[in-house]
């Protein structure tokens, strides 16, 4: 065990933020430059820039500066092969289990009503 | 009797914890009756319409999963090892009845042959939740990626995005 955070849990943090899945989605379809990206979105640039960061540190984009324009994209390869491929088989997992965590919560709150225990928390 | 000493690799396999507060008999409860396993173990909008289980070693565990479109997605697994309230082991390895399971050639999620090793242990009234999910080697996993799972980056980030939004709920 490795108390490092592999390269999935930092694409899944990178993902955990709607603006920066809002600007993957963005990108999904193609490269975009810095002030592009920022128009659908009522933020201060370094807020963005700092998201940005975020989506690069994690490899899950690239940047390149051109003269004064940088340019995003997708980086392909973090959002692919290997960690698509156990990302979804985790997400089947780690899904199944919200469902089976909510639906026994449920089953549980059932029974306690049922029999007047005193801990009815869910 | 925690299963910690199960060799995995972690470009292949999942280890999932969790502390459940709820008695693990209902945990095994949900897991090992199948109206209650139809009733989450499908991510909407897909539904489980049928559910099978032979609560044995060797026994069949099956569910059927409907896809929006109306589509059914039969899938058998062989139990290998029931502890009650403690362990369920299943594997996509072995068809029920220990027979070898034909080749898996789906391309969505449950085509991938799996072992799966889901323990619960009572801590303090909650439960713990250990699920260790073993896949095989790489060259499957490459099989499987040649038999389509790519679609184009588009498809694959939208993909993500969707489960970690899901995952994330």
């Amino acid at each position: 065990m490795t108390n490092q955070p592999t390269s999935l849990d930092r694409v899944f943090h990178a993902l955990s933020d709607p603006t920066r899945r809002a600007i993957v989605s963005r990108l999904s379809r193609g490269p975009a430059s810095v002030s592009e990206l920022a128009k659908p979105f009522a933020m201060a640039m370094p807020t963005l820039l700092q998201h940005l960061k975020v989506l690069e540190e994690s490899r899950v984009i690239r940047s390149e500066k051109v003269g004064r324009v940088r340019t995003c994209e997708i980086e392909p390869g973090a959002l692919g092969r290997a960690e698509t491929w156990i990302a979804r088989q985790r997400a089947v997992w780690e899904g199944r289990l919200d469902r089976m965590e909510a639906y026994v919560a449920g089953l549980q709150s059932e029974a306690t009503q049922g029999k007047e225990k005193k801990h009815g928390k869910r | 009797m925690a299963r910690d000493d199960i060799p995995t690799d972690e470009r292949l396999d999942l280890r999932l914890e969790r502390t459940i507060d709820a008695p693990r008999a209902l945990i095994w409860k949900a897991w090992t009756e199948p109206e209650h396993v139809k009733r989450w173990w499908a991510p909407a909008p897909w539904t489980t319409v049928d559910c099978r289980i032979d609560l044995r070693p060797g026994g069949i565990f099956r569910t059927v999963m409907r896809s929006p479109e109306g589509q059914d997605f039969p899938h058998e697994t062989c139990l290998i090892e029931l502890v009650e309230n403690e362990r369920i082991v299943f594997t996509s390895a072995l068809a029920p009845g220990y027979r070898p399971a034909a080749e898996h050639l789906g391309d969505d999620c449950t085509g991938i042959p799996f072992t799966a090793i889901v323990t619960f242990t009572e801590r303090a009234g909650k439960t713990h939740y250990s699920a260790v999910v073993l896949h095989k080697d790489e060259a499957g996993r490459r099989r499987h990626e040649e038999l389509g799972f790519h679609e184009g980056w588009g498809t694959c980030a939208d993909q993500l995005i969707e489960l970690v939004r899901r995952l994330r709920r």
